[in-house]
């Protein structure tokens, strides 16, 4: 079926185009302009015409979030006709596809835990999907750190557990912290040991670093670093860009990174204010870096992190007084429920960094958007940040609302920058596509997959990204005046990549031994998910 | 055979078609058992939101005795391979663990990992022990029970109890592990007990590593609570009879339904065994079973077991975690693998749990309308 998205102001800034125009799809893909008679119109006029948003670090899927709901059955509570961002993954799927959002990564499978998180993934409706691989604390690779085994062996072992977790991509939290957490530590930095390896956190980084450039895997090393949310924190994210030596390199949640300390000498107790130029600036430097945001916003929500050593540290902040840590396997993971409080200066200062982040990016195609969901807020939130930073009276006014210390601490007041719908697209469409490596999407070339949004265009930007006015996923149109019409399923794009048959057999002896089941228990096959076929397969960079 | 209606064996389809009739005349049906592989609880679910059904697994009550407690406070676990690893200190709490593989497994070896690496390893009981097979220290519950005994051991390593007590020694022993480890059954020692528990293990943590390890139930529990929280948004017990779903364990019990003539028909799921309720006889029941023998219910249907006849995702016990089980059997009449035929797809012949509820949920979307006549099969 041909089908023409007709007189809207089509935005696709890797063509640069910004002009009223048409879109034209047929057999789930965008094509050329064609000659003959499309067999359905859909009247864009009025309208803003987007490819469909791409999500690169959402909690949607795991042992962790099935943890938070758990813990707080209140948060996830299902009320009838509205879906909540805590609660099912169908509740999940449909918020983001209302909001024009068509593909969102988890970006914290542990291999352990794969084939669950595979399932529940499976179960997230109306977009494509796709899961970080976590390695760095795990007793295999610091074993072959420690043994001095070489490059190609930890190569190795990484694209061993990508292509058994069916991963997009990997991720490395906090490298040997949570191992050092099991081991007695409540502080831990890039140069500090793992007690039991004699590892440093940066020799960890380093390992995981390479293999991934070796493996040629699109999406770059996605780090998690140490020291989240502490005064000084901005140190870390600063030392880690430094030790990635030019390799490419993705910092997650930057704004939990970007808190100078105001007392270098007492940095815990003396409080914090923006280190958002320090990252910005370093960023501009640094063209092999990119961050996603992690943006606070206020209201209840639960932190979730495989961070556990960071977890623990930040238990006694947990509102209501309960939480969950689990030293599982390698990582585990940590549940601490926390209030942003509107009122309160600390919430506001973080609220604030966020945004000054992004108002302060040299390219925002690699300061792509998030909330870290749930642990800076709901994503249900994008459609107020881009209002912000779209609109600087708006900003203003919500600045005002706030503790005067969110503007004293940073320089948010002072920015007189306002987004354009070309940013707004490179913050949520391109940039996190060419991120994830996935050619397909993120544009509206030809050949472009046509997971399409258009939107109202109002100044209303709020109401204007949160339902938007239709979306087409694979060129069916799911969603009509932000209602779910059609309950596409989506797939779940895994990197194919060839796993090397010894340390297949090596690992398989290793597991067997260290938990009585071999690798076939830890392999996420097709028959696991029967009548569907749900994966998609994404190649290596060549 | 594998199918029945009224104990008398009939064709699959037939058995099917009763089923979706029975469920279709429902007003307020209850799917129950849910002990099987992931693919066919989540089938379950689907199932259940499409009819307004509530969902319990068998598992439930030593379930949510863990999950109350976890929703009150919170917790610090571990996995069983992480004690295997690393604790130098296992304490076992009444007498579950001691009728569990892990106790002898974890009393074989020492720690191999983190910093308690090459020390022995204490195995210490309390409110329970061995026969003796296994070398441990004992420590008496006392009167007032097992979860009093916790509470009070978590008052001594709190420093709150002054004087001597039974009980010091054992609190002084998890004070100095570098890593302990305390082995629960969570439907012995109560919700109470297990909220005691978790706080025990977190002041510990203040000073040291120590971490609750509860034992999973026999009845694909853990993975059931799993597969509730993405679907639902919540742990079982969930029903859907509004249309969104309801959390409440205590409404949605079967057994507590059952008794009350809250509902009118039921759907007993278990491709693994797991003990029939009594109320299957009186509810009109479509069962679906892994070891039928026809005449549990008014319509039984049987399906393939997981890890035998299919392959399937199971909660794995020695891994916690919902871990792939290849299938036991290969065909012997097979020499050859038929190359159509997916690794871990069930073998020829063989419905799985899973492919029964999908039908069920295509014949009654076909037909939603509640017919209540149809339901006499």
């Amino acid at each position: 079926m041909l089908t023409r998205i007709a007189g809207g102001r089509v935005i696709d800034p890797t063509a640069s185009r910004d002009a009223i125009g048409d879109v034209w799809v047929e057999d789930g893909r965008v094509v050329a302009p064609s000659d003959r008679a499309p067999d359905r119109t859909i009247d864009a006029a009025g309208c803003v015409v987007m490819a469909g948003g791409v999500e690169v670090h959402s909690h949607i899927a795991g042992g962790n979030v099935v943890l938070a709901r758990l813990l707080l059955p209140e948060l996830g509570v299902s009320e009838p006709d509205a879906p909540n961002p805590h609660g099912s993954g169908r509740d999940v799927g449909m918020l983001y596809a209302r909001m024009g959002y068509t593909t969102a990564v988890e970006p914290a499978m542990p291999p352990v835990n794969a084939l669950a998180t595979q399932l529940e993934l499976a179960e997230i409706p109306l977009l494509d999907r796709g899961g970080l691989c976590v390695m760095g604390n795990d007793d295999h690779l610091l074993q072959l750190l420690r043994d001095r085994a070489g490059a190609n062996a930890v190569r190795d072992l990484v694209a061993l557990n990508v292509a058994t977790s069916r991963a997009l991509g990997v991720k490395v939290i906090n490298a040997g912290g949570a191992d050092a957490f099991k081991d007695g530590a409540v502080r831990f930095s890039l140069d500090d040991e793992v007690p039991a390896y004699g590892l440093t956190s940066r020799t960890i980084l380093n390992g995981l670093l390479d293999a991934v450039e070796a493996l040629k895997v699109p999406h770059p090393l996605h780090v998690h670093c140490s020291n989240l949310g502490l005064p000084g924190a901005d140190d870390s994210l600063i030392e880690t860009l430094a030790a990635a030596e030019g390799r490419r390199i993705h910092f997650a949640h930057a704004q939990f990174y970007a808190y100078a300390a105001v007392d270098k000498d007492n940095p815990l107790t003396g409080g914090f204010a923006s280190a958002a130029p320090r990252i910005a600036e370093a960023l501009s430097r640094h063209p092999n870096a990119t961050l996603d945001i992690g943006q606070v916003v206020f209201g209840q929500t639960a932190t979730i992190s495989l961070d556990i050593l960071r977890q623990f540290s930040g238990r006694k902040a947990a509102s209501p007084r309960k939480w969950i840590v689990n030293a599982g396997d390698a990582e585990g993971g940590g549940i601490v429920p926390f209030r942003y409080r509107d009122r309160g200066p600390t919430s506001s200062l973080q609220f604030a960094i966020g945004l000054e982040l992004m108002l302060l990016s040299p390219d925002p195609e690699r300061t792509i958007l998030t909330t870290d969901h749930p642990n800076g807020g709901p994503f249900t939130a994008y459609p107020r940040i881009l209002h912000l930073l779209m609109d600087k009276e708006a900003r203003d006014r919500e600045l005002a609302a706030h503790p005067k210390v969110a503007a004293e601490r940073s320089s948010l007041s002072g920015l007189e920058r306002e987004y354009t719908l070309t940013e707004v697209a490179q913050l949520t469409r391109s940039g996190p596509a060419k991120l994830l490596g996935l050619t397909d999407r993120g544009h509206l070339r030809p050949g472009a997959r046509a997971d399409i949004a258009v939107y109202r265009d109002q100044p209303d930007r709020t109401a204007m990204f949160s339902r938007a006015h239709r979306v087409l996923k694979d060129g069916a149109v799911i969603v009509e005046d932000g209602e779910i019409v059609a309950w596409a399923r989506g797939r779940t794009l895994s990197l194919s990549v060839e796993a090397d048959a010894g340390m297949a057999r090596r690992t398989d002896a290793y597991l067997q031994g260290r938990f009585g089941a071999g690798l076939s228990s830890f392999t996420v096959p097709d028959a696991a998910f029967p009548g569907r076929d749900v994966f998609e397969a994404v190649s290596c960079r060549t | 055979m594998t199918a029945w209606i009224n104990g008398q064996a009939v064709v699959r389809d037939e058995a099917v078609a009763a089923a979706a009739a029975l469920l279709a005349g429902a007003r307020s049906p209850v799917f129950a058992g849910l002990c099987a592989e992931t693919a066919a609880v989540q089938a379950a679910f689907d199932l259940a939101r499409v009819i307004g059904a509530s969902l319990d697994p068998v598992a439930g009550s030593s379930l949510y005795a863990d999950l109350g407690a976890l929703a009150s406070g919170g917790a610090m676990t571990t996995t069983p391979a992480e004690a295997r690893g690393r604790a130098d200190l296992v304490l076992a709490l009444g007498a579950a663990p001691w009728a569990s593989d892990i106790v002898t497994e974890l009393a074989a070896e020492g720690p191999v990992r983190g910093r308690a690496a090459g020390r022995s390893r204490t195995l210490l009981a309390l409110g329970g022990g061995g026969d003796g097979a296994v070398q441990h220290i004992a420590y008496p519950a006392g009167e007032a029970g097992l979860a009093a005994a916790i509470g009070l051991l978590r008052g001594l390593v709190a420093g709150r109890i002054a004087g001597p007590h039974p009980l010091a020694d054992l609190a002084a022993r998890l004070r100095e592990a570098l890593y302990g480890v305390v082995l629960y059954d969570p439907a012995e020692i109560g919700a109470l007990g297990a909220e005691m528990l978790n706080g025990l293990v977190k002041d510990l943590n203040e000073t040291t590593r120590c971490f609750a390890l509860p034992l999973g139930d026999p009845y694909q529990g853990r993975a059931v609570a799993q597969v509730a929280a993405w679907s639902t948004g919540q742990g079982p017990r969930v029903g859907y009879g509004r249309g969104h779903p309801e959390h409440d364990p205590w409404r949605f019990d079967a057994e507590r339904q059952a008794a009350a003539g809250e509902v009118d028909a039921a759907l007993w799921l278990a491709s693994l065994p797991a003990p029939l309720p009594t109320w299957i006889r009186t509810v009109p029941t479509v069962a679906l079973l892994g070891e039928p023998k026809g005449d549990e219910a008014r319509v039984v249907i049987g399906v393939g077991v997981p890890g035998e006849a299919l392959g399937a995702a199971l909660w794995h016990p020695r891994r916690a975690a919902i871990a792939w089980q290849e299938p036991r059997q290969e065909p012997r009449q097979e020499p050859q693998q038929d190359p159509q035929r997916e690794p871990g797809s069930p073998l020829p012949g063989i419905s799985p749990a899973a492919a029964i509820l999908a039908e069920l949920q295509a014949r009654l979307a076909a037909s939603p309308a509640p017919h209540p006549e149809r339901a006499s099969c």
